[in-house]
């Protein structure tokens, strides 16, 4: 039986080098242009920040003028660069086709804007739904247009990158936020059927899913968040900082990587829900073939203690 | 190789008892049906297997000349009269109405959707945004108007929320950005949603069906780009009939994920990720098959992108 997995694993583990597709890629940001969307704040600043650090030219979208000015003013102080900002609303396209054009052709593109409002579906008003799909679904799709006519005629050769910011909510759908978790998922499908659009084109899609991240945000959010929700998300790992999501997004869209997980429930979540996210790394493919068993266990388990905790409260 | 006949009872009684939601039957003979979408295709599909098993039936869609026709070949092959309504699912305030005139609904099917396949460079933006206004938008505005009177229903009885999804939902494709990202929405959706109303006795379900004859399909076809039908032409095309009976199916048992033929279910398997899964045989499979189910689709994407490699050169 040992001998039986010590000869298939490695007969496997070359199979999948073989076929995984499409191939790994390195994308340089040095000296490229990074072009992020929700950039004045959250994770958004907090990847424009490691990004200059890291010697990309950086320009910043969003809709408040005046968080933009601080968000530029913050990073020059921190590394005397000036980034390009931009005020419009996603929601907007001519004005975010102006936009994208005056900042010029684009080597990474960063759809991090997004909004989040809690609260049973019951009791969320109907325009409050609609504009949570608006800004991070359709939104997302404008500004993913908008770019690419700037990423397809860009200069250098080199591979170019569209990151799209998803969430843990956008791997499993939780109490209290399904307009969230709607658009979260939708970024997915979006990502995979444009990867297979672009790949011809050198660009390469990734996939960001962080947890609960300690953002301007998240402390709003967390004020009116349904108590059943709270319990439910604490069963995870605690709020993770905006640098290091940013540090960790930034490493995965580098090097190509389709799905940027984080902790060890968003692996998990990764491993039991890969469906057909592509994969360029053959290791991590025989990780999730190895733990894709372990991993649904493991979120049928997850499963049964929130219908549980759900369940007990219920019944209070 | 004995470990593993000794393993498996053990690891099912293990899923047996963590499997949640738990199982539950939901009767539709002598119940509301509510199915957006329902003039034609498969809403059409499943308002006849519905009325066939004896549930009262309304329907929902934007044109009131096809619920005419619809109503009218109801009323010709059972007798029966089904209740009509003409609204846009983007229009919510039209969408509570048509829900409040047709009473209180124990079975809602939320089935109304567009898809126009085309790549995203080239698509116009107007197409993505009513694709997504209607498919996923529109799902919302109909699941909120139908939740008060589901919640407050007199009947004690399970009732249910179906949402009509794709295999686009488990699978993004190429041409399909827009219609894929509306329909992997709605798991997002159905997942939350399931935790808030499990403890109302509302059950969902997400149907996952492969291309079906309908006259959608007809339209869509004529525009689909090469890649796309290279790409998903090669799966089944099921009759909507045949839709129409396994999503009845899965609805009256609870089913939270409906998948067709083996493709369909090999899809769940790959896609299974956090959804519930109430029947713990399945669940066994789910674990049972993860591991291979994901050389499968690793696979398949090798060749899907072999292809496009080999397409683009030409």
């Amino acid at each position: 039986m040992v001998l039986f997995t010590l000869i298939l694993a490695p007969l496997l583990l070359l199979l999948l080098f073989l076929i995984v597709r499409p191939k790994p890629i390195i994308i340089p940001i040095k000296n490229r242009h990074v072009f992020i969307s929700g950039g004045s704040s959250g994770i958004g600043l907090a990847l424009a920040q490691k990004a200059v650090s890291e010697g990309a030219r950086v320009s910043l979208l969003a809709r408040s003028l005046h968080k933009l000015e601080e968000a530029q003013k913050s990073i020059r102080e921190a590394h005397g660069v000036d980034v390009a900002i931009f005020s419009a609303d996603v929601r907007d396209n001519n004005a975010v086709e102006r936009a994208v054009a005056e900042s010029g052709p684009i080597d990474v593109l960063v759809v991090n804007q997004g909004i989040f409002v809690p609260g049973a579906l019951e009791n969320q008003a109907s325009d409050v739904i609609k504009s949570v799909i608006d800004v991070n679904l359709t939104g997302s799709f404008n500004v993913i247009k908008a770019a690419l006519p700037w990423m397809k005629n860009r200069k250098d050769g080199a591979p170019a990158s569209i990151a799209l910011m998803s969430s843990q909510a956008g791997q499993v759908g939780i109490y209290g936020y399904s307009a969230y978790s709607a658009t979260k998922f939708g970024l997915r499908g979006l990502a995979e059927a444009l990867q297979q659009e672009l790949i011809s084109d050198n660009i390469h899609v990734s996939v960001i899913y962080p947890p609960d991240t300690q953002t301007p945000g998240f402390e709003q959010e967390r004020k009116i968040r349904p108590e059943l929700a709270g319990i439910i998300m604490g069963s995870g790992g605690g709020a993770l900082s905006a640098e290091e999501v940013a540090k960790k997004s930034l490493d995965g869209i580098k090097s190509g990587s389709f799905s940027i997980w984080f902790n060890l429930e968003g692996y998990m979540l990764g491993f039991s829900g890969a469906g057909f996210s592509p994969q360029t790394s053959f290791p991590v493919a025989f990780l999730e073939i190895a733990f894709a068993g372990l991993s649904r266990l493991a979120a049928l388990f997850f499963v049964w203690s929130w219908y549980r905790i759900i369940q007990k409260k219920h019944a209070n | 190789m004995l470990i593993f006949i000794i393993l498996a009872p053990i690891f099912l009684l293990l899923l047996y008892f963590i499997v949640q939601p738990q199982p539950v039957s939901i009767p539709i003979k002598g119940r509301h049906v509510f199915i957006t979408g329902g003039s034609s295709g498969i809403g059409l599909a499943l308002a006849h297997k519905a009325v066939s098993e004896g549930a009262r039936v309304s329907l929902l869609a934007r044109s009131l000349s096809k619920l005419e026709e619809a109503k009218k070949s109801l009323h010709l092959a059972y007798g029966v009269d089904v209740g009509i309504f003409a609204a846009d699912v983007r229009d919510y305030d039209a969408v509570k109405r048509a829900v409040v005139e047709a009473g209180p609904v124990d079975v809602l099917v939320v089935n109304q959707g567009i898809f126009v396949p085309q790549e995203l460079k080239k698509q116009d933006l107007d197409e993505v945004k009513l694709m997504i206004d209607v498919n996923l938008v529109g799902s919302f505005n109909v699941v909120k108007a139908a939740l008060p009177s589901m919640k407050g229903r007199k009947d004690s009885r399970p009732a249910s929320i179906a949402l009509m999804s794709s295999q686009a939902g488990q699978v993004g494709i190429y041409g399909y950005s827009a219609y894929s990202a509306s329909k992997f929405g709605l798991r997002g959706l159905a997942e939350a949603l399931q935790q808030e109303l499990i403890s109302d006795n509302i059950h969902i379900s997400v149907i996952y069906p492969p291309d079906t004859e309908t006259p959608g399909l007809e339209e869509e076809r004529k525009i689909r780009p090469k890649m796309t039908d290279m790409i998903a032409g090669s799966g089944s095309v099921l009759k909507a009939e045949e839709v129409a009976k396994k999503t009845l199916d899965g609805i009256k048992s609870g089913r939270f994920s409906i998948s067709f033929r083996l493709e369909g279910q090999m899809l769940a398997i790959a896609a299974a990720g956090a959804s519930p899964q109430r029947s713990f045989l399945i669940a066994f499979f789910e674990v049972a098959f993860a591991g291979v189910s994901r050389i499968v689709t690793l696979l398949f994407l090798s060749n899907v992108y072999r292809s496009i490699t080999k397409s683009h050169a030409n």
